[in-house]
């Protein structure tokens, strides 16, 4: 008997292992991610950062401006963001040293998160009742929700009233839900382009596609000279997803999708099928490499089929271009070119506006969570805050460090910056587009999110039909939309 | 130097050979079982009270959110009663998760026990001469699940994986082996892999038992003319069988609760062909946003587990004769 009940006993131990090993999770993740906190006053100032913090003259130039003046009292701000490494890790801290070195009474508390378990962590920190007073954030469906549940002030009033760099309108516009400013971009935009081989189109005497077709014939001549014609990497899904929202903007701009969007349209009507049929033609056409979904971007496979002359050409965000760039400058400079996805022809001739460039104009936003016990906003900490992600975060200083890492801030005039040919092409389809669809894995609300992903996954095996991605879909959003 | 042996038991509460030698009062007796409680509270008390804080109170917890719906971070939680149960009875997603699970559990059962006692045996029957061995064959249960995802995602590529490199070289032409790719052949390569980074731990929990076997059965089985294979299936594997037992139970929940290998190779997909309870239970609660409802999964997938769990002790241990 007392064995038996040892046994028992021993086997219910093991499952509440499960989930004590769930409830820790988030606990172990915190302890054991590669966290760094580094608190920023104008003592450490110094030794925080290895940004230039000397220039202050040419830093946030706050004399004269518009900016809400700040306490003089002893403040600290927690700021949350996933800049772990150099680059990114040197330009915050760099920026926050020129925050506390003209506000010494300010101290930042800088927390950098590892990017893998960042939403997590943010979520079990907000669950917990310690949200960030600064966090940053992608934009998108998690930004409203995080608004909804109450750990976003509105930035509308302030922006309005106070001085800030002059962010593109479609920055601001992925920076706000419901006609309210939310966050404050940084970081810098991305595009979505083909980046392509010049080397291979070259030796098989093809050139850059201005419509599908000519992509498609393109493709072929591609696939005799024995190239692959596109490398994907489509484990997460969202990759495969860039070829599917394109086909969707160039045969209906963004009409259809925010029809579905708000289920006045639906996700199964024609551009969504078109898109769908499309890939799956050029599937079974051997556009793609095989075995897509077993292809990871995080360990950069979709790269290695371009750097190994495998494959001639890749739909992807910009920052693949410093990916590039840092393996490999050399082979960069030489062989690689970008062209916009190619336009649809007939929609083109029925009035569609071929000019709608999928990719992030918020890149990263900074949003406030800055409250009083009692409700009210802490409005002392959101100024605070305010001027730090507007005069120093987004400075001179800080968007010099991101062109000289071939980013564009979000922020007009920038579009001629960059010095990398292929980043002014880019610039200049992203500054010229008429509207940026963010990318659907972020846009969309979360569950939505989880499905696409799937059902991109489903779209490169051929395990679905384009029908059912759309009616999936449907399902998924009308939920989200019921409550 | 006689007294003080005396005295000592008394004033620390540790019984001696002496004291108990000895004939007590009932005072005596008395201070002693008081003394023994209280050296018995003072030492379960640190465990009871981690126990009752990371892994009551956290099940508590998830029962009582899987009646709200909560996204996780709000401060509004509104109380549905029994719907997410009613959901999660007809989610056809969870029980293909589930189904997934028992898949692996069965595999698990059956490829790893088998071929980690199979290594023991070899290992056990060679002794010094394969120490080597036994160090190499441990090595991937030392490996952390992440490094393990990282090394077989790269390993399991089409693009120049170890599988469609070797594929490509027998077939002489290039060739891609889809395995974590495509479905259903995803779940089943993963279950290889977990088969790789467990069966080391039931090999050795295998040799363990065979160094428990007292050298006397051995000798006597010798003496009484039993050959080597005789003493092998007659003797040795019958003795291991209560091991066999809880190695199953092991397996058994831990393939019901799987989680980190998973997440890190497949993340659940392709098209969710590789979705367990656990990964499905995640997605929900942290990245959509829905923790009322992952908490019901959480909370379904505790009643699972327990109950597997118990029916196979019951089947199993239950006939324990040994």
């Amino acid at each position: 008997m007392k064995r038996k009940l040892l046994a028992l006993l021993l086997a219910m131990s093991m499952v509440v292992g499960a989930f004590a090993g769930c409830s820790g999770d988030s606990g172990k993740s915190s302890s054991t991610a590669d966290t760094s906190t580094s608190s920023t006053t104008d003592e450490s100032g110094d030794t925080a950062s290895d940004a230039d913090t000397s220039s202050d003259a040419e830093a946030g130039n706050t004399s004269d401006a518009n900016i809400p003046e700040l306490t003089s009292d002893p403040l600290t701000i927690v700021l949350w963001d996933i800049s772990t490494e150099d680059p990114h890790k040197s330009m915050m801290e760099g920026a926050v040293a020129r925050f506390t070195e003209a506000y010494p009474n300010i101290t930042v508390e800088q927390l950098h998160q590892q990017n893998d378990n960042y939403k997590q962590q943010l979520i079990v920190a907000m669950s917990s009742g310690q949200c960030p007073d600064m966090y940053m954030h992608w934009g998108g469906g998690p930004m409203n929700e995080y608004y909804e549940s109450g750990f976003v002030n509105d930035l509308t009033e302030m922006y309005n009233t106070y001085d800030h760099p002059d962010f593109i309108e479609a920055a601001i516009a992925q920076a706000s839900y419901n006609d309210m400013i939310l966050a404050i971009p940084y970081g810098g935009l991305s595009g979505c382009d083909f980046f392509y081989n010049k080397s291979i189109f070259a030796e098989v005497g093809v050139e850059v596609p201005e419509t599908i077709e000519e992509l498609e014939a393109v493709c072929d001549k591609l696939l005799e000279a024995g190239y692959t014609p596109f490398s994907l990497a489509n484990s997460p899904g969202w990759t495969g997803s860039m070829y599917y929202m394109y086909l969707v903007a160039r045969h209906s701009g963004n009409d259809e999708f925010n029809a579905a969007y708000t289920q006045e349209g639906s996700f199964t009507s024609d551009a969504f099928i078109y898109a769908g049929e499309k890939i799956q033609d050029w599937v079974q056409k051997g556009y793609f490499v095989e075995g897509v979904n077993s292809l990871s971007p995080d360990d950069s496979q979709d790269l290695a089929l371009m750097y190994d002359g495998t494959c001639a050409m890749m739909l992807h965000g910009s920052w693949v271009t410093s990916n590039m760039q840092t393996d490999n400058a050399e082979w960069y400079s030489e062989n690689i070119g970008v062209f916009r996805f190619p336009e649809d022809s007939e929609a083109a001739a029925a009035g569609v506006p071929q000019d709608v460039e999928v990719g992030t104009a918020i890149g990263n936003g900074l949003s406030f969570n800055c409250w009083n016990d009692d409700g009210s906003v802490d409005q002392t900490k959101l100024d605070a805050g305010y001027v730090l992600a507007t005069q120093y975060i987004n400075d001179d200083i800080y968007n010099q460090q991101q062109i000289d890492r071939i980013t564009i801030p979000s922020i007009e005039g920038f579009d001629t910056a960059v010095e990398d040919p292929n980043m002014q092409v880019v610039a200049e389809v992203f500054f010229n587009a008429s509207n940026v669809q963010l990318w659907y894995d972020q846009y969309l609300p979360a569950n939505v999110t989880e499905v696409h992903k799937d059902c991109m996954n489903a779209l490169y095996a051929l395990e679905i039909t384009p029908e059912e991605i759309g009616q999936k879909h449907d399902a998924a959003m009308q939920e989200y939309l019921n409550g | 130097m006689t007294n003080n042996t005396a005295v000592c038991p008394r004033l620390t509460g540790r019984p001696s050979g002496k004291v108990m030698g000895m004939k007590e009062t009932n005072g005596l007796a008395k201070v002693r079982a008081r003394s023994t409680a209280i050296a018995a509270t003072v030492f379960l008390l640190p465990t009871v009270l981690l126990m009752i804080v990371y892994m009551v109170y956290p099940i508590i917890d998830t029962f009582i959110i899987s009646v709200y719906k909560w996204n996780g971070i709000s401060s509004d939680r509104i109380f549905i009663g029994l719907q997410n149960w009613q959901t999660l009875v007809t989610d056809s997603q969870f029980w293909t998760a589930f189904s997934h699970n028992v898949i692996v559990m069965v595999c698990s059962i059956v490829l790893q026990i088998p071929i980690g006692m199979l290594l023991a045996t070899f290992l056990d029957a060679t002794g010094k001469k394969t120490n080597l061995f036994k160090v190499v064959w441990f090595f991937p249960y030392l490996m952390s699940s992440v490094a393990i995802a990282f090394l077989f995602t790269y390993a399991l590529a089409t693009n120049g994986g170890m599988v469609s490199a070797l594929a490509s070289i027998f077939t002489g032409k290039k060739t891609a082996v889809d395995l974590l790719g495509s479905n259903p052949q995803a779940l089943y390569t993963v279950i290889g892999v977990m088969a790789w980074q467990f069966t080391p731990f039931y090999m050795v929990y295998f040799i363990a038992g065979y160094g428990n076997i007292d050298t006397s059965i051995y000798e006597a089985a010798v003496i009484d003319g039993a050959t080597r294979k005789q003493y092998l299936f007659k003797i040795a594997i019958p003795l291991l069988k209560p091991i066999f037992k809880t190695a199953c139970t092991m397996s058994l929940i831990g393939s019901l609760k799987y989680f980190d290998l998973i997440w890190n190779l497949t993340g659940g997909g392709p098209n969710g062909g590789t979705e367990l309870m656990a990964t499905y239970m995640y997605k929900l609660s942290f990245n959509q946003f829905n923790m009322g409802y992952g908490s019901c999964v959480a909370a379904g997938m505790f009643i699972l587990i327990t109950a597997i769990a118990l029916l196979f002790q019951k089947i199993f241990v239950v006939k324990e004769d040994y």
